[in-house]
């Protein structure tokens, strides 16, 4: 069983990318609900653009604040 | 679809590949899949504000558009969380 390093190795990264892609997937689901307001056009406004960017780093922010707070307890 | 039906036993190496190369075909899939639900209803809430008996053309088209940002809409949060540290 030489391989099971190999696929513990491969697991560990699938489950990273997993992760990684539901955390992308669930703050543009977020975000999408609070930035873009009127009916999608051919383009965002550099409002919607900025919202989004600004609304994913905040959540971010708000995560870190979240984990302080229990420690805190 | 029956990825599973062709076990190699062309040694273990060979097997783990190919298992490998199964599963990251299933996530892909996946994920594909759950974009698609989610896409869907973002744009069936903003699109077809009242169903009628077939999408109306301004209906298709805001959909077509909606799909559009909502692909661009998730490189930029990707962007956000990933790159450029704040």
């Amino acid at each position: 069983m030489e391989n099971s390093a190999e696929m513990q190795r491969f697991i560990e990264q699938e489950q990273q990318k997993a992760m990684v892609s539901e955390m992308v997937g669930k703050l543009t689901s977020v975000c999408w609900d609070k930035c873009i307001t009127s009916t999608p056009g051919s383009k965002f406004s550099s409002g919607e653009t900025t919202c989004l960017t600004n609304c994913a780093q905040r959540f971010l922010d708000m995560s870190v604040i979240i984990a302080k707070r229990f420690e805190m307890q | 679809m029956d990825s599973f039906s062709s076990p190699s036993s062309a040694g273990s190496t060979a097997s783990t590949e190919h298992l490998m190369e199964q599963i990251k075909a299933q996530l892909a899939q996946a994920y594909a899949q759950e974009f698609l639900e989610t896409v869907g209803n973002k744009c069936f809430a903003k699109c077809v504000t009242k169903a009628g008996t077939s999408l109306s053309g301004s209906e298709s088209s805001c959909i077509s558009r909606c799909v559009d940002r909502y692909i661009e809409a998730t490189g930029i949060v990707s962007r956000a969380l990933f790159s450029s540290q704040r």
